[in-house]
This record gives C-alpha cells, structure tokens and sequence, in this order.
C-alpha cells in the first residue's frame, strides 16, 4: 500500500510538474501582448483563391492593339527623330558650318567661332553641312541677330548660347536645337536640347586650368561642407553644423572671416549649392576645386546630362531634408568620397576646363546622336580619358582602346607590329630586321617607304611577314591608322635605330603592363626656359625625362588614329615642316591623353657607338640636339594645346635582375647587361 | 495550481501518517493532475485551432469577400495627372523622413472591391499579375504595415489595364484612399508589358539556334502605313527581312496568340522571334509594347521604331547597349543602319538585351523590386545604385576592376610620406631605424606603433631627436593587423611601413621609393619582392624567395603605399582574413598584396636592386628547418587567401623601378640618387 501510495504520490508529482511546465508557457505567450507572431500571415494577404484570379489582359488583347498612325511634326515638342534630317550628315558624319558674325563680335563669341572651327566636324560651305550653327547674341549693345539665310523652321540647326541672351528672339525657333547655359527643366527637351555649363566671362579658350585636386583623398582635417552663397561667393561651414548652413536660416553663425571671395575656389569636402539660378556658377567651381557638388534640387539642367552620369561627380539631393542630406554626407564611406572627388576632376578636365572642350563636346553629342548605334558607349563618357579622345569610329569595342582593360577585364593582344619608317635610304635596314623578327612577341614587320626612289627588292627573308608599305612622303605619314596593322601594340622604329632582340622582348613585356603610355629606349626632357622666357627641351642625359623618341618605341595602334583623326591639322602640318617636331607631337599628344609620363626602359649604350654619324634631314633624328627652329617647335605645340601636357618621370624599368650581383645565368635579360 | 505542488512537495513526509479517506483525496488530486495533463496538452495543440479559428479569416481571405465599397456618383474626381510635376516639386519626401538603412517604406492598401451606386462593380477586384506584384512588394525590405511610417502608398485598385476599368469611376475610388491627399507619393502601376500567361517557359531554352532572319517584325495591328514600309523592306531586301502578320485562316483550337503567318507560311509566336537578329517594335496604340518583353525574351535585338517611346526602366538602364532606336522617319532605312553595326557589337547587344530581361523584366516580382528601387534612388540619391550595377551583365561584373584611385594623378612632392614603425620590444634597432629613416628629405611625420602591452615605450627624453614629429600609438592587442590601421595620426597620403628591424635601406633608396610611389600612387611600391608560382605536382600555390626574374608581391616590412588601402585593410578586408592573419601571427603582408592587387587590377612596383634584407625569411636563427617551415606557412596563406579572394589577383611582373641613370656611364656626383644598392 504504502509503496503503491508512494509511487502515485511521485507520479501525480511528475505529473503536476509537466503540467506546470507544459502549461506555463503557453499561458505565458498569450499573456504577453500578441506581437506579430513570426510565421503568421503578413502584410499583403496570400489569397486562398489566388490561382483563380484573372490575367490583367487576355492573351489577344495585348497583341491586339489598335495601330497608331505615325506621328505627325510638331513644332513645339520637337524631338531628334522628327526634327533633325540626319540623311545630310550621310557619309561624312557631321560636316558644322557656322553663320559668320554680322557686326562686332565679342570676347566669348571669338572664341566660340574658334573652338568650332578647330574642329574636326567644321566645314566652311552651308551646303555641305548637316547642322549649322547660329550663335545667340551675346552682347548686350550687339543687334539681334535677323533670321539666317538657310533659316528652314530651324531644321538642322543649333542655336547656341553660353550665356543667357539678353535679347529676346526675332524669330521662332521652330525646329532648331537649343544649346543653352542651364536650361531650366521645365523647358529642357531631353535628346534634342543640349545643356551647356554656365561659363564664367573669362574661361580659357584652350587647355585651361586643370582641377584643383593633387591628391585623391581628402586633406585631413579640411572642411566638410561649403556653402554657395550670393555674389559667388563660399562659406565654409567647416565640420560643425549644427546649427544647418540652410538658406540663410543660420545668418549669425556666419562669420565674416570664413567667407571667400569669388575667385577662391572652396576648400572643402562638400559644396552645398541651391538649386535656384544664379548659383550655377558656383557648380563649374565646385567641379574644379574637387569638392563634390550636391546640389540642392535643381531646377536647371545639368550640363551635358544627355552623356554624363552625373550620379558619379555630384549628388543631387533634396533641399526639403537638411538633416537628412547633411548626416548622409557626414556618413558617407571613404571609397565613395574618393570616387566622387575623383570623377570631378576627370570630368572637369575633359569637358568643363575651356571654351573648345564645352563646344567640342555639344558636337560630340550631335555626332552621337547621327552614328546611333555605333556611338560612345556611356563607358567613353564617363571614364578617363573622356568621350573627345576616345573616338568611337577607333572601334565599337572598349577593350580595343588601351584604356579600358580593367574596366573590361581585358588584355591587350599579346603581340606587336614592327613599322619601320625608311626614309632616304638605299640598303634594307637588315640588322635591325632581323632583330626584331627575332623576338618572339613580333607578329609581322611594315616598311613605310617614304623615300622618291622606289624601294630595293632584296628584302630579308624573316620568320615572320614582312610588308612594304609606300608612304607619301611626309613625316606625319608614319602615324597614319594603316589597316595592315593587326596588333594592338606598334613597334615604331627608324631605319637608323638600333636595337637588341632581348631590349625589344623586354620593352615589350612592360608595354604590356602599360598599355596606355609610351614605352622607349631614348629620352628628352622639356624644361621652362627662363631667359628665353619658353620652354625647351633637351637630349643630354638627366635624371629625368618627360619624352620618349618614337625612333624606338612601343605604343598602342590607337594613338594612330588619334594622330590622324583627331590632331588640329595645323599641329599636324608643324611637324611635317619640323621632322624633329613629329615626336614632340606624338609625345604631347599621348600625355595630353594619359596625365602622365611615359616609361624608358635601359637601352644599350653601345648602340651609340655603331649609330651611323650623318642624319638625313628627312627622319627624325636618335639622340641630336634639338635645333633651334625645334625648340622653338615645342612651344608651338604648347600654344597648340593651350597648356604643357608634358610630365616628367624620374625612373626607368630594369628587369627584376638587373645588374645584381647574381649569377647571369639566372637572369632571362643577361644581353641587356653588356657593357 | 503553484501551491498545490508546493503542498505535494511537502507531501511525502506527511504520507505514512494518512489513512484511506486520504487516498480518496490522492486519487482525486491524482485525476485532477491528469485532466490537466491532457488539457494542457490539447492547449498545446491549439495554435492549431487558432489557425482553424483564423479559419475563419482566411474565408475572409478569399477575394470574393474582400469588403465592398460603395462609391456614391457625386463622390469626388482626383485631378488630372499634372505632367509638369518633379521629384522635388509634387513628391512628399517629409514622409520619408531620415532612414539610417536608406530605404524608403512602402504602404500597400488593403483590398476593397468598389461598387457604384447601383452595385455593379467598378472593375474586377484584382488580377493575377497585381496580385503578384503586390506580394513581391510586401515580401521586400521595403515593406511596411504601419501607414503613418510609409512614404510611398500603393494602392490595391488594379489599374494594370486601362481597357478593363471604368475611368470616372476608379478614379474616384482613388480619391478616397486614406491618405491620398491628390496622389502625392503614390504609386500607380498600369499596363505592364508581360506575354500572354500561357507561357511555355520550357521553350525558352535553345540559345544558339542559328538566326536566320536579320529583321523579323512580328507586329499583328500596325498602321497600314507602317505596314507598306515593312513590305517595301521585304521586297528589297528579300529573305533576310521576314514580316509576320495575323494568319487569317488558322483552323479552330489553335490560339491566334501564339502563331503568325507570313503569306500562306505558318510560324509559331514567340519562338520565330528567336531565328532573327533584330526584331522590330512598331508604335503601337499604347507605345509600350508587350512585343518588346518577348523580343528581350528571345535574345533578339530590339529595333525601337516609336520616336517618343520611353523604354522601360530608362533612368537607369542604358538601352544604348541592347537595342537600336531608329527614327520613325528613317523607317525605310533601317536595314543601312543595322547593317552598318559590327557583328562583335551585335553579339554584345544580344548579351545585353537578354541580360535586360533577366535582370528585370523575367518575373512581375523584378519588376516591381526594379521600379522601387529606382523611386529609393531618387528619394536617398546618395545611396543610390550605380550604372555599372544596373547595366553591367553578371561576366562583365565579375572580370572587370574599378580602381578606387583611378584618376591619374602625381601628388605633389611637398606632401610628404608618414612613416609607421611597427615595434614590439626590440628598442635599440627601433632607435636605429628612426634616425636612418629621419635622413630622409620627403619624411614628414614618423609613427611608433607599440605593439607591447607589458611594456612601457621609453620614455620621451631617451628617443633620438628627429627633425620631423615623432609619435607613439600604443596598441590595445599585440596583433600584426595594427600595422595596417588608419590612425588618424597618418596626414599623409604616402606610408613608409617599415619594421623595426630595417636598416640597411639607404636614405637615397627611401626617397626614391618615394619618388616612386608618386608617379604610381595607386600600388604597393616595395624592396624586397616576393614571387607566388603555381606547384603542377601538388596543384596548389607555392611561396617564392629566390632571386628570379619575376615579381609580384613586395614585402611590408619596407613598402610605400597610399593610406586608404590601410582604410580598406582594416575595414573591407574580405572574408575572416584579418582574424586569420592576427591568429597566426604571419602573412599580413602576402594579405596586404591581395587586397591591393585585387581592388587595383594592378601589379606591385619593385625599387633598387636586391640585397640580403633582415626579413623574417632571414632571421631564421635554426637555419634550413626553421627557414622550411616558413615557407610552408606562407604557400599556405597563398592558398588559403586565394580561396577566400575566389581568384588569384596577384599579377605578375618582370620589371622593377630603378633611377634614370642607376648603373650608366655617368658621373656620380651628378645623379639624383647616386646611393642606390651601395650598403
């Protein structure tokens, strides 16, 4: 009994505790405010019938669509398909004819008609040009212009204004394009208009300032925020704002000394500008300072918004939140912050610095817009070195152009193309040759023939093939886009250079890491000449160099077609006339492109020693001191460019081995050590 | 039922002294614990009957029973879509207030059916594919249940198809949406291209059938003029331009959706669109063309034929790269103009285009998901998503390299580099290491990081007096990861990091490496270097030392590099690589080379020639053993770095930098840096 009553006792004790436990807690959940339960039905309702539900449309009805008639011309709402007739611009691309000024013409409009005639799209008879360009008047004593000859309801034409007119218009626009300084959005027509950046008064016709930044990351300890203020001028805000650097809304925190004027540019992380029209200015100079825009619901157009991402330079934000924006701005990630700064500058420097680069680049739009598909990808636009210098007609492919292999995650093609430019000259440079067939990198050999006598016949035979090409004669030829060239990496040799296979295979090796710059053997450099008051430059041998001879050098195929397409043809003609000209050419031309140096790799010095004495006067020397007239050639280039691209660089890449103490077994380059 | 227990706690003591009429009770107490057993144990059950109890409203569930809404005649008309309206002008961004995750919530009403005066309903309640949408809505981030939070409101009214609604009347329905207040942040979906649901998605499976067709316009109700111009097209251009129309003799059963003809030619719709290159979207009565979801569908190349079409999604997708838009005057061109694009372009542009509709267009849920978050981008524009991650397809993503210091750029010399010395205990070399390291001219600040946290630095009057500020940061943990820290101490936007132990570096060397680094600020630029090679016996990574012709890492214990990788090393470093390195104490250098290799795309520069450097691979006092072992070690985080990078970023190069003139005929004295490779 007692063990019976015992064992009952123990069970209805397990017994009550399971109860306990089991019963607690689900009386524990209901006590506790039923939050929303996981697992429970959410939000948008799944319906139980939902299978049954119907299709918005019935299978028919979509394909069964009443036609549309094709749209009839409208004046006001003009659009590029309906109103610019694209069958001129048929065959040559854009051919640009500019009405010539009636009376005075002004500062900005002098240079205007000089950007548009430097282009390569000018052309000086109306009847052959596709889009013709009207300048709005710009002066505030200046006639309004009365409608042009070829007026047609605008049809094909661009009216363009870099500042706002000042007097109203004689005539309809019609079906003309409007090229206009900050249009406001509400009358903007997006791929037909073209928005211009508001200049200053004063902006370079040519090369023009380059961006303020010299470093890519912010200064530390440099102001986060300033703030456009009337007059053009910025106030610094600096990191402190608690009280919010808003529309005037913290007038007494302002003090006098923290305001620049005008002309500084502001030094800061960020610059705050409203969003109403005077401040567009304040835009240009916040893009050259590198301090990010963010600009506070614009009414205007940002300029060239058709072709340039602008979410990668500026922040467009919503003047409603301050808060908002200035905390996301404090938070903003590095990387981000570095992104934007930098693409400010890019962009600054490929399309804002000077007049020609902003007129240049409203016809490069226009050009776009006639090629159609085989226009510049957005990529072109909106990397360096920009949509100017990366012509579209090179190739419909970025990961032609030697710029965009890691954007593209691609290698340029893994052999090169020897051009060799024989001027006056006799025998068949055969040492040389079969130098260069030796490497194995070398995918074929060209000979530019440039001389009156017709080329000798007793041509080496080589391992790989070998090609006459007949030149016509003038320097510039030996840059000319020859399609025989099938590699991406040209070998630009003389006749006269001298070179070893192993200095080749190497050189070439490098290119490959650099496949944007310039890779040779023999160096210039150029300096500011302080008592002629110009620059010069100089063979003899320093600690640094800004150019390489394109005697000897390695370089991409599409510097060819940069030379030839889009090269002013005065520049071109200079360096026809100066032979030493040509690679001070080719040399301004690449760093105008690059930024930067390019790269000399060792040379051999007794090459100098077997180099042949005399120079024709036809080719372009090896290691000559530059004459006179050729000195005075870089500093026409420099006016050419409208600044000095050149940059120095105080290195040269020797293989890993070079000259160390280690068994010249071991080093794949040994022939590069002779003596 | 607590005190019972306790009472039975204290039961058993009491037991021996009870008699029967107690057992009457136990067995009582006994049957009650059981009653409460089994009813606990169907309360345990009864989630479930609440779920049956929710039976009840999920009948409520059902769409026949949403609640009906009776719209009264008179009730107010909302007023015309303004067309001049703007993000900043007609949106509420108040609502959407400040939002740490930058993510704007959405509200969805809840489904009503609406009825005019008479009864009859203004629409039919909802459709499949808002149904969907609407679910794909409520199952994103961007969800809420709680209106007063919500920025943007969608209504349930299924406005998708305008043919089926009654105009005047569901207007008013939007009217009197709680918070409609004339529209303002709400968003309306209405006629989404989507094929007919019939789809056989099975069939979307062959990829390289040959093409061909080079134009294929599969259009059934096109404007006779239009049609004339696809004929006169066809009968140029003869049998690479196929133009498909509505077959008018097609036996019963078989849907006319899914079949075009061509004169007595019958073809199956949409797979005809597949065997053509480029297929033709025509203006049709609302420019938006279901025919352009199919055409993407098949990898055919849309040709945009409707001047004042806005393509989908066109603020954000790059319709450039997957489509040709011709103007409609150019009509009878088309054939020139498409002709004149490359085949490698026209094969981008079918990756494109499929890419598109992938990403996008595939399923009502990416649509939906797509168009928020344009809206999320333009409401938190700082946050936004990039072109390239909008348009980039998947392999152009994966191959390509966005160098975070793309702009070319050579920062000025008067900037100056920041040297960090990373030291534990061995003071004397340390001292060593900072006067050499103070010679040189570029040095503007010198960082001590003490990595002892037993130890005490010396104290300020015994460090050598150097012309530049010296400052010691004392470490919380003796980890290898403190090197790479971006202290805020760092001003500069150049690192010398050198270890303690460095010596021999000449101060022309270092001024050099500087020098170096300016003219490739975006790059790890080193001394010693390090080569990784791939071992065809064991199939994996193998560490190299020797002297070789090749480079590809640069050792930290003496290298210069740009302050933000220090950024990126402390806080984007990927994967457990950090904790990994800080545990085995080894290889924060070989990481260091992956992260920059692998964010630049770039190699690594290697200055002045090579000399017997006090390394860690030197120092190895037990001679070969030792010296093995650390080899191993570092093969090992080779492999292990790689597996966690996905890839192997380390480039190889043959080159490394040295002076203009090192080793030329020329006279010392006159060299920049004439003590180069001399100790």
């Amino acid at each position: 009994m007692q063990s019976w009553r015992r064992k009952s006792l123990w069970l209805a004790l397990l017994a009550s505790w399971l109860l306990v436990l089991l019963g607690l807690f689900p009386l524990l959940r209901l006590a506790v405010p039923t939050s929303p339960r996981a697992g429970a039905p959410q939000g948008w309702p799944r319906w139980l019938d939902a299978e049954l539900l119907q299709s918005f449309a019935k299978p028919g009805e979509l394909l069964e669509d009443g036609p549309r008639p094709p749209q009839a011309l409208r004046g006001g709402s003009c659009n590029w398909g309906a109103c610019f007739d694209t069958s001129k611009c048929r065959g040559g691309g854009l051919k640009v004819f500019v009405y010539p000024a009636a009376g005075p013409v002004s500062e900005t409009r002098r240079k205007i008609l000089a950007s548009v005639e430097g282009s390569r799209y000018h052309t000086l008879s109306a009847a052959e040009a596709c889009l013709l360009l009207l300048l709005s008047p710009d002066t505030s004593t200046g006639e309004c212009d009365p409608v042009p000859p070829q007026w047609d309801g605008g049809r094909n034409h661009l009216v363009l204004s870099l500042h706002p007119a000042p007097c109203p218009r004689t005539f309809q626009l019609g079906q003309a394009m409007v090229a206009e300084a900050s249009p406001t959005v509400d009358t903007f027509r997006p791929g037909f208009d073209v928005a211009l950046p508001l200049l200053p008064e004063a902006h370079p016709l040519r090369g023009g300032v380059p961006g303020q930044l010299r470093q890519h990351s912010p200064r530390p300890g440099v102001a986060l925020l300033a703030l456009a203020e009337d007059g053009g001028r910025w106030h610094v805000a600096g990191t402190d704002f608690s009280a919010c650097p808003w529309d005037g809304r913290c007038e007494q925190d302002r003090g006098p000394k923290q305001t620049h004027p005008g002309a500084t540019l502001p030094n800061a992380t960020f610059c705050l500008i409203p969003g109403r029209g005077p401040d567009v200015l304040h835009f240009l100079q916040a893009l050259q300072a590198g301090c990010i825009p963010v600009l506070l619901s614009p009414r205007w157009e940002l300029p060239f918004s058709e072709v340039i991402d602008w979410t990668k330079a500026a922040i467009v934000a919503d003047e409603r939140l301050p808060l908002q924006v200035l905390t996301a701005l404090q938070e903003m990630p590095l990387t981000r912050v570095l992104a934007l700064r930098q693409q400010t500058q890019f962009l600054w420097d490929a399309y804002f610095s000077s007049v020609e680069k902003v007129i240049h680049t409203t016809l490069e739009i226009i050009q776009d817009r006639i090629f159609g598909p085989s226009a510049h990808p957005s990529l072109l636009w909106n990397s360096p070195p920009g949509a100017i210098l990366a012509l579209p007609t090179f190739s419909p492919s970025p990961s032609d152009f030697p710029f965009y292999h890691l954007q593209q995650g691609s290698r340029p093609l893994g052999r090169f193309s020897a051009l060799i430019w024989a001027g006056a000259l006799g025998q068949p440079p055969l040492k040389l040759i079969q130098a260069v067939a030796g490497s194995e990198h070398c995918a074929q050999i060209l000979v530019l023939w440039s001389s009156e006598k017709p080329p000798p016949t007793g041509w080496p035979k080589t391992a790989v093939p070998l090609t006459v090409i007949d030149g016509h004669r003038k320097v510039s030829d030996r840059f000319f886009p020859y399609s025989a060239i099938s590699t991406d990496a040209i070998l630009s040799l003389d006749a006269h250079s001298s070179l070893s296979t192993s200095e080749v295979d190497f050189a070439f090796v490098v290119w490959q890491s650099f496949p944007e710059r310039m890779v040779g053997f023999l160096t210039w450099s150029h300096f500011w000449d302080e008592a002629r008051g110009g620059w010069g430059y100089t063979a003899k041998r320093t600690n640094e160099f800004s150019m390489v001879l394109t005697s000897a050098a390695f370089y991409h195929r599409y510097y060819h077609t940069l030379f030839t397409h889009a090269l002013p043809k005065a520049l071109r003609t200079l360096a026809d006339e100066a032979p030493t000209c040509v690679d001070v050419l080719m040399n301004f031309l690449v760093a105008s492109v690059t930024k930067l140096p390019p790269i000399k790799v060792p040379y051999g010095m007794w090459h100098q020693e077997a180099r042949p004495p005399p120079l024709e006067p036809g080719g372009p020397g090896l290691r000559q001191e530059p004459q006179p007239a050729a000195q005075n050639c870089i500093n026409q280039m420099a006016a050419g460019f409208g600044h000095m691209p050149l940059v120095s660089s105080r290195l040269r890449l020797d293989p890993v081995l070079f000259k160390d103490p280690v068994s010249v077994l071991r080093k794949k380059y040994r022939s590069l050590e002779k003596p | 039922m607590c005190a019972s227990v306790k009472y039975n706690i204290r039961g058993p003591a009491l037991i021996p002294r009870m008699k029967t009429k107690h057992r009457i009770y136990y067995i009582t107490l006994f049957s009650i614990v059981l009653l409460g057993l089994i009813a606990t144990g169907m309360f345990q059950f009864w989630p479930h009957s609440i779920e049956s109890s929710s039976d009840w409203s999920v009948q409520k569930r059902s769409i026949r029973d949403v609640p009906v809404v009776r719209l009264p005649a008179d009730s107010p008309v909302p007023e015309r879509g303004d067309l001049s309206c703007r993000m900043h002008t007609c949106f509420d961004v108040y609502r959407c207030g400040f939002n740490p995750k930058n993510k704007i919530k959405v509200y969805i009403y809840s489904l009503k059916k609406y009825v005019d005066d008479a009864g009859v309903p203004v629409s039919s309640t909802i459709s499949q594919e808002y149904n969907e949408l609407l679910t794909a809505v409520a199952d994103s981030d961007y969800y809420t249940e709680d209106i007063a939070r919500a920025c943007l409101f969608i209504p349930s009214i299924d406005l998708l198809n305008q043919n089926a609604l009654r105009v005047k009347e569901t207007a008013q329905a939007l009217a009197q949406l709680s918070r409609w207040d004339r529209g303002t942040n709400h968003l309306l979906f209405n006629m989404l291209p989507g094929g007919p649901p019939d789809y056989n998605t099975a069939l979307d499976v062959p990829r390289d059938r040959p093409r061909r067709y080079f134009l294929l316009s599969s259009q059934m109700a096109l404007h006779p003029e239009y049609r004339e111009e696809l004929a006169a097209l066809q009968a140029r251009h003869g049998e690479a331009v196929l133009v498909l129309d509505k077959c008018t003799n097609l036996s019963e059963g078989i849907p006319a959706a899914r079949k075009r003809c061509h004169k007595h030619q019958v073809f199956d719709y949409p797979q005809v669109l597949q065997e053509a290159t480029f297929c033709v979207v025509l203006r049709g009565a609302r420019l938006g063309q279901a025919v352009l979801s199919d055409v993407l569908r098949a990898g055919c190349i849309p040709v945009i034929i409707a001047d004042s079409y806005i393509l989908p999604f066109s603020e954000v997708l790059d319709w450039k790269r997957a489509s040709v838009a011709v103007p409609e005057e150019k009509m009878s061109d088309v054939h020139g103009i498409l002709q004149s694009i490359p085949q490698r372009q026209i094969e981008e542009m079918q990756r494109q285009a499929r890419w598109f509709w992938e990403a996008y267009f595939q399923s009502i849920k990416a649509i939906a998901l797509a168009t928020l978050q344009i809206i999320n981008d333009r409401i938190y524009p700082y946050a936004a998503i990039s072109y390239e991650d909008w348009n980039d397809p998947p392999s152009v993503k994966w191959g390509s390299v966005s160098n975070p210091l793309f702009l070319p750029l050579i920062p000025p010399q008067s900037q100056g580099f920041t040297a960090i010395v990373l030291t534990y205990d061995r003071v004397e070399s340390l001292f060593r290491v900072i006067t050499e390291v103070s010679k040189v001219p570029s040095l503007s600040k010198l960082l001590v990081v003490w990595n002892n946290q037993n130890k005490n630095p010396p104290e300020d009057s015994l460090w050598p007096k150097i012309r530049v500020p010296l400052k010691v940061v004392r470490t919380a943990e003796n980890k290898l990861s403190n090197r790479f820290f971006p202290y805020d101490e760092i001003e500069t936007e150049a690192v010398l990091a050198i270890d303690d132990d460095i010596i021999m570096l000449t101060s022309d060397e270092l001024q050099f490496g500087y020098e170096v680094w300016r003219e490739f600020p975006d790059r790890l630029v080193g001394y010693p270097g390090r080569l990784h090679l791939w071992d065809h016996e064991m199939s994996k990574w193998k560490y190299e030392s020797e002297w070789t012709n090749e480079v590809s890492m640069v050792l930290t214990g003496a290298a210069f590099y740009h302050k933000y990788f220090n950024y990126l090393y402390t806080y984007k470093m990927p994967g457990d690589i950090k904790n990994w390195v800080d545990a085995h104490m080894n290889c924060e250098d070989i990481a260091m080379n992956f992260l920059v290799a692998n964010v630049t795309g770039k190699a690594v520069i290697k200055v002045t020639p090579r000399k017997k450097f006090k390394c860690p691979e030197c120092t190895a006092i037990d001679g070969l053993s030792l010296d093995q072992t650390h080899m191993v070690e570092r093969s090992e985080c080779i492999n292990k770095f790689a597996s966690v990078f996905g890839t192997m970023p380390l480039k190889v190069v043959e080159h490394r930098a040295d002076p203009v003139l090192y080793k030329d005929d020329f006279p010392e004295k006159l060299k920049s840096f004439p003590n180069i490779g001399s100790l």
